[in-house]
């Protein structure tokens, strides 16, 4: 373990493990929890400590809350981010809190990493509950969560740090899908697309994910299956990320780092490791014992010269050069599906067929995509060119004077600036939002927690220290966050500011519309960016709903315009 | 799919006898064809018919002639079919090779070169051929047909097959004629500028008015002095009767007084070929003479004729129409060099001299073209001109444009005498010695036949209805004799004439007769859905017929599951042309078939059915329920196909006298829905075109309901996806997908779609749990907002939180405030409700609803605010007991709040 010390340093102050708290109960078994660990080389001691104490927590906390048991705890250097992924298999990420800038983050973002790498994990290779039920030694489940975990983190990797969502991501949202504003004319074609992929299958029940670029175009699969489908293909499939290392505006990847080598660093880290998670040693039969495919291996997708896109990270066809064709498993059916990828250009067409319906396998899935090939190349073309046409380029939905972002929870759509417009954002700007966002958080989740099925509406506005707009509205299932940093003095300036905003949004992204206008609004804005006070007045003095936050505050609070509609 | 063998009948009739000859053809689709068999069935007159089957293998080789019940005149049938078995097997092999996608004129070469050799080989026996025709009998309409009538074709399948009036054809007669005997007669004259048909006695001339067609029309007569009549033609006004009475006279009528006055010209220097009418401002008569054109208005003052103008030109023979306006001189030694004039109302054009080609047989033999062989033929407005050329066997092509005359390709011909007819813009070539009738769409530019050369069909109707099945039995068993005696009925007789544009006399009988289109056998030849749909679009006379047509066949496209490709093309033609005629037309058509319907039992106590609007929305509805009840048969019917197809259009042939008043289209369109229950022939005659009022009367008055068969989306809906939806189970996607295809024709020829539409997409999406593209045709406005779609949507979204709430969003996009607070507070968000209640002002919902909201929720603040709003913002809140009630409520809430917090 000698090289634990140089690879921590690498990576500094980042902690993720997988634990199964089923296992290793008795004592001198502790270790049989572990189910994954980074850095891998840490020594098994501290490797324990740290699930040990995340252990202790998750059960002193189910005393209170035997349902949701803890989701952060904050403590002096480190927080810990807790997600409950399986029944009784958590995943944590310990982040340190240190002196540094950056090093602020919104625990809800860091749950959402937790949450999508599980999502991903499922989709490719079942749930991990599966996993070890089908191996007790927990060979089989470590031998696939090691190189999952480790691949999808490479992608956080900028030069020699994982930087995992900050403050600065906080005009973001993970975990959800970016979708192209088409027009009807467009919109119509695309469906005609749709419904003849779909014949293609004949009787086969088949689902179909359109892409444009990075941009969710049609979807006829389930929502939770949308988003991980629409993440892996972002991540992997489309042209941006075959052409992995160019450029990217996408939230999902850093882009600027070569994958190359960041892959290698934590290669560097992995060497230790692969003693321990690697299938080299827990494997009872060697080497060779498990065939692990790893979906987010980078730079493994190709177009092939019929336009579909190939891998080997499935293996080939026994007795045959011909890569076999991916599998997934829906989250909403648990059905097993294979994938096929077409690409023309800028459209990504990703089609499921049910392994359980195409008899002949291999053969089965060529027939139909010789189908598709058939008769939907033409409209494909039609459909590019029409959207190209009708693409505004990545800063498309760029609003000048705004940076916002728009979250559809009941759809898990979200659009927000263009991240190179957020990045010209003054930094306590950005602070302000997180602050904010974590505020909201907290609230949805002590409304979740209530089991309110009520859909809250709520408005928050406040001045950051650089006299910025920081604007919140939720309305039934929609979020908007808002900074405005040219605004005027006024409330009244940023309250017609985000009216306007929500009008031009409406022919930008139509089916979401804001018309929250409290009958009284009274706004007490504060002039310090980490105290707030919302005072949501409706009807005057009979409703009044105030939420405090850290410590009052008195002094600094200031009453902003009173804002009476109509 | 088991579906039935499709076959093809060849037909062959002679004087004697007639043969028909049935190549089977095992359905291509097996994957082992193994056997193609030719049947032939040949009768003798009302004798026994003798049978031969024709085996042949199908690798081709021949295994001879199995059965044959012997008979003499079968004998020269065997000799000709063994001579001609190479021909017939070559036929038989392309049809069968074909089958599954028949098309229109398949195999016509092969079909040519048998009945080349028949013929020929026949002719060695000294039989001279009559009838002769072809039937590629396929088609999802001619099955459905077969299947309605299949209970009572069966029974007569060997004779009717049989009958003249039993077999296939496309264009048909329809029987009784226009009778135009007259004692004394002295000959016919065909006036086609007022269409008239006139007979000159001695010293009177009857006229019959031709249009619209009624064969009981009688008579006018005017008397005329005794003469010699070389012409004859009313004035355009019919105030003056114009006889030609030599080459130099023409003598004229004042038909009210009796006055008469002569032009004549100078006979040694020139002669008067003829003369007709214009409705040219510049004159009224044009008298075409030898040496030129001559232009005369007529002056009523003096009676007499003025020169105004006049044209110098050698004129060898001339033809006018009237229709067209233009007058084509030839001149030259072979007569095809040709100058044009056309008279319309905006004054005289005309036209670049041209030449006509004529190919040569020998070196120094030239043809001389005579007026028989050219014809004028307006077709979709288009002016053409065809021209025979009995050497290439070949009828070219001329179009004519203000500044050119442009040659447009040749059709083929396989007769020496050719008759030319234009029914509702469709060509008919009429091939009169091989008693065939080729039909052309000269819109499209291809120049191939829309089918296969077929007969044309004399159709007989009986004179009632309720005895029309037994009369029609008696009348297939008698025919042979009948047709065969009564020469007055000759098909295709050497004393035919082809008047402009669609008319037929028979000058040996006297008999008039209008040639009519059979839509419905046209469409049901040919297995090309857009194409055939294509062409009923373009239809102008028959325009119900066509629409229905066009509606079932869709309609059926998608019952059959068709591929979504070929269906879209199919839809896209019926909304290109609906937008075509939608843009051109008033709203008139449009607002007769949306006003209120009444129900089908009222339509035939409607008096007026061409003025009203609510008798031509009934007649659209009844219409939909005839083609629903045609659907349904056609499905049903595909398995159970027999012998017994050719027997459809003898059925057909029952239908009721064609002599009736308007009326009777609705009553027969009614009549279907009773027969889809009973199969009944009652209703027979829904399918006889000839029927519909705009059939006559398309061409004179051109107002009417129904002035186009254009599809509007409505009718879409209600005839097409709506019965479509009905009949089809299991998954809906094909439909969605059809639908998908509709919405992007409309989209793209801006066809605005009814509502009733989405809603029916959405049902269907929601039928296949599909809640994700539900949000993808709502966000991307492929389904546009409306009431009724919002509606749908929150229905739909009781399953689905997020389609409800998309419903909701709808609702307020669209503005309608009132149901979108209604909504909010039945869903418990009153507070939210009564936000939105203050900005929209909107205060029709009762305030009570929003108390009993916040009652329900227990809160005693809610319910406090929702007290104040009202209090506050609706003047009179305070008094309404709801007021009171509440206020009481509030009171006692406050106080046992107060008392335990005590």
């Amino acid at each position: 373990m000698g090289l634990s010390s140089t690879a921590t340093t690498i990576v500094e102050g980042i902690q993720f493990c997988v634990f199964d708290l089923r296992r290793g109960q008795h004592e001198g078994q502790e270790l049989d929890k572990i189910l994954f660990f980074f850095p891998a080389d840490l020594p098994f001691s501290t490797q324990l400590s740290v699930i040990g104490l995340s252990e202790g927590l998750i059960t002193f906390t189910r005393i209170f809350s035997p349902d949701a048991a803890c989701e952060v705890i904050e403590a002096e250097r480190h927080c810990h981010v807790f997600y409950e992924a399986e029944p009784d298999i958590w995943m944590v990420m310990i982040v340190e809190k240190n002196k540094e800038p950056e090093a602020i983050w919104r625990t809800d973002a860091l749950r959402k990493v937790l949450k999508e790498v599980h999502f991903l994990f499922v989709m490719f290779h079942g749930s991990m509950r599966v996993l070890l039920d089908k191996e007790p030694g927990g060979g089989l489940a470590r031998s696939h969560l090691y190189p999952f975990i480790m691949d999808y983190l490479s992608d956080f990797l900028v030069g020699k740090k994982l930087m995992l969502p900050s403050f600065r991501d906080c005009l973001k949202e993970r975990g959800t899908v970016q979708m192209l504003t088409v027009g009807r004319e467009a919109a119509i074609e695309v469906q005609s697309l749709v419904r003849v992929i779909e014949s293609c299958a004949g009787i086969i029940p088949c689902y179909s994910l359109i892409l444009f670029q990075d941009l969710l175009v049609s979807t006829t699969l389930s929502p939770d299956d949308t988003v991980n489908l629409f993440t892996y293909a972002v991540l992997r499939l489309t042209p941006n990320a075959l052409s992995s290392g160019a450029s990217s505006w996408s939230y999902l990847r850093k882009g600027t780092a070569s994958h190359v080598a960041t892959a290698s660093i934590l290669a560097q880290s992995g060497t230790v490791a692969e003693q321990f998670y690697g299938p080299g040693e827990t494997s009872p039969v060697g080497d060779n014992g498990y065939h692990v495919i790893r979906p987010l291996h980078h730079d493994k997708w190709s177009r092939g010269r019929d336009g579909f896109l190939v891998t080997d990270i499935w293996g080939v066809e026994p007795g045959t050069w011909i890569p076999a064709t991916p599998t997934v498993l829906l989250h909403q059916t648990g059905e097993k599906m294979y994938l096929c990828a077409h690409q023309h250009k800028s459209l990504t067409m990703i089609f499921l067929l049910p392994v359980s319906s195409i008899l002949n396998g291999e053969q089965g899935v060529s027939t139909v995509k010789q189908q598709v090939v058939e008769n939907a190349a033409l409209k494909m073309l039609k459909v590019e060119e029409k959207l190209s046409k009708g693409w505004g380029g990545e800063n498309a939905y760029h609003v000048s004077g705004y940076r916002y972002l728009l979250v559809d929870g009941d759809r898990n759509i979200s659009r927000a600036s263009p991240p190179g417009k957020v990045a010209t954002l003054y930094k306590e700007s950005l602070l302000s939002l997180n602050k904010l966002r974590e505020e909201v958080d907290l609230d949805k989740s002590r409304a979740r927690g209530d089991n309110d099925e009520h859909e809250k509406e709520l408005e928050v506005s406040i001045r950051a220290k650089n006299n910025a707009w920081v604007i919140v509205r939720i309305t039934r299932g929609k979020e908007l966050y808002l900074v405005l940093e040219k605004a005027n003095e006024t409330l009244l300036y940023a309250s017609d500011a985000v009216e306007k905003f929500s009008n031009s949004l409406v022919s930008a992204w139509e089916a979401t519309s804001f018309d929250v206008t409290l009958i009284v609004k009274i706004f007490l804005v504060v002039s310090g960016y980490d105290q707030f006070v919302v005072v949501d007045l409706i009807m005057g003095d009979l409703i009044d709903d105030i939420k405090r936050c850290s410590g009052g505050g008195d002094d600094n609070i200031a009453l902003g315009k009173l804002k009476t509609a109509h | 799919m088991g579906q039935p063998n499709r076959y093809n009948s060849l037909c062959m009739f002679t004087n004697h006898f007639r043969l028909i000859i049935h190549v089977y053809a095992l359905n291509s689709n097996l994957a082992t064809p193994s056997h193609r068999y030719m049947k032939i069935l040949a009768t003798e007159k009302d004798r026994a018919s003798s049978l031969c089957t024709y085996t042949e293998a199908s690798d081709g080789h021949s295994t001879g002639i199995v059965d044959m019940k012997e008979r003499k005149t079968t004998s020269t049938i065997n000799r000709i079919l063994i001579n001609c078995a190479a021909q017939a097997k070559e036929y038989g092999g392309c049809v069968a090779a074909k089958v599954p996608e028949v098309e229109r004129d398949m195999c016509l070469k092969e079909f040519l070169a048998l009945k080349s050799c028949m013929q020929n080989v026949w002719k060695l026996y000294l039989i001279k051929w009559n009838f002769l025709y072809l039937e590629i009998a396929v088609g999802s309409m001619q099955r459905r047909r077969l299947k309605e009538m299949s209970g009572k074709a069966s029974s007569s399948q060997s004779t009717v097959g049989l009958n003249g009036s039993g077999a296939l054809s496309h264009v048909y007669i329809k029987y009784p004629p226009l009778k135009c005997c007259i004692p004394g007669s002295r000959g016919l004259f065909y006036d086609d500028g007022n269409k008239l048909l006139l007979s000159p006695t001695l010293d009177q001339v009857f006229s019959w008015k031709t249009a619209p067609f009624a064969p009981n029309v009688t008579p006018t007569c005017d008397s005329i002095s005794e003469g010699p009549i070389l012409s004859i033609r009313y004035s355009l006004d019919g105030k003056m009767i114009a006889i030609q009475r030599s080459t130099s006279e023409i003598q004229f009528w004042h038909r009210e007084s009796g006055e008469t006055f002569t032009q004549s010209c100078r006979s040694e220097s020139e002669s008067i070929l003829g003369f007709f009418w214009t409705d040219s401002p510049l004159c009224d008569i044009v008298i075409i003479k030898t040496s030129g054109l001559d232009l005369l208005s007529y002056k009523s003052e003096s009676k007499s004729l003025q020169l105004v103008d006049t044209r110098r030109l050698n004129v060898s023979w001339y033809i006018y129409t009237h229709e067209s306006r233009l007058v084509l001189l030839a001149s030259g030694m072979q007569c095809k060099t040709f100058n044009g004039f056309q008279l319309s109302s905006a004054g005289i054009i005309r036209l670049p001299k041209f030449e006509m080609a004529m190919a040569k047989s020998e070196a120094n033999n030239k043809p001389v073209l005579a007026a028989e062989d050219v014809f004028i033929v307006t077709v979709y407005g288009r002016i053409y001109c065809l021209q025979v050329d009995r050497v290439a066997m070949l009828l070219h092509l001329y179009r004519f444009y203000r500044d050119a005359v442009v040659q447009q390709g040749a059709l083929p011909i396989y007769s020496n005498k050719v008759g030319i007819s234009v029914v509702d813009n469709v060509l008919l070539v009429h091939q009169v010695d091989a008693k065939v009738v080729i039909l052309y769409d000269l819109f499209a530019d291809s120049r191939a036949p829309i089918s296969a050369p077929l007969p044309l069909l004399l159709r007989r109707f009986p004179r009632s209805n309720s005895s029309g099945f037994r009369a029609h039995r008696e009348d297939s068993e008698s025919s042979e004799a009948h047709v065969v005696n009564d020469n007055e009925i000759n098909i295709y007789g050497d004393e035919w004439t082809f008047l402009v544009p669609d008319l037929i006399c028979d000058v040996a009988t006297q008999f008039l007769w209008k040639i009519h289109l059979d839509l419905e056998a046209i469409s049901a030849s040919s297995s090309d859905v857009p194409s055939v749909l294509e062409f009923l679009q373009r239809r102008k006379l028959d325009v119900s017929k066509a629409k229905q047509l066009s509606l079932s066949i869709a309609c059926t496209a998608i019952l059959e599951h068709r591929p979504v490709s070929m269906v879209a093309r199919a839809i896209d033609v019926l909304v290109t042309s609906y937008s075509h005629s939608h843009s051109i037309k008033t709203g008139n058509h449009l607002k007769g078939t949306k006003s209120e319907k009444i129900s089908p039992s009222a339509v035939p106590h409607a008096t007026d059915p061409r003025s009203s609007a609510d008798v031509s929305a009934s007649r659209v509805e009844a219409l939909g329920k005839s083609i629903r009840h045609e659907s349904t048969a056609g499905v049903r019917g595909l398995p159970n196909k027999t012998l017994t197809f050719s027997t459809s259009d003898s059925e057909e042939s029952t239908s009721p006298d064609s002599v009736r008043a308007n009326l009777n289209d609705l009553h027969s369109v009614d009549g279907k829905g009773d027969r889809g229950k009973s199969a009944e022939p009652s209703g027979v005659d829904q399918l006889e075109p000839g029927n519909n009022p705009l059939n006559a009367s398309a061409s004179e008055l051109q107002e009417s309901q129904l002035t186009s068969p254009a599809v509007s989306p409505d009718e879409m809906y209600t005839f097409v996806f709506s019965p479509a939806e009905e009949e089809m189970v299991g998954d809906p996607s094909y439909l969605v997908a059809i639908m998908v295809e509709f919405l992007r024709s409309a989209n793209l020829e801006k066809v605005k779609v009814h509502p009733n539409l989405y809603v029916l997409t959405l049902q269907l999406l929601a039928r296949g749990e599909r809640y994700a593209e539900i949000g993808l045709f709502a966000l991307n406005k492929i389904l546009e907002p409306s009431k009724e779609v919002a509606m749908q949507l929150l229905e739909s979204g009781r399953q689905n939180s997020q389609t409800r709430k998309l419903g909701l969003d709808m609702l307020r996009q669209l503005s309608l405030h009132h149901d979108y607070v209604l909504l909010l507070v039945q869903e418990g968000y009153y507070l939210e409700a009564l936000r939105y209640v203050r900005k929209h002002k909107v205060y029709t919902v009762r305030p009570s609803l929003f108390l009993e909201a916040a009652f329900a929720s227990n809160d005693w603040q809610h319910l406090a605010a929702v007290l104040r709003f009202f209090t506050d913002f609706l003047p009179g809140f305070r008094n309404t007991s709801d007021h009171t009630t509440y206020y009481r409520i509030l009171n006692e809430m406050n106080s046992s709040i107060a008392a335990s917090s005590f």
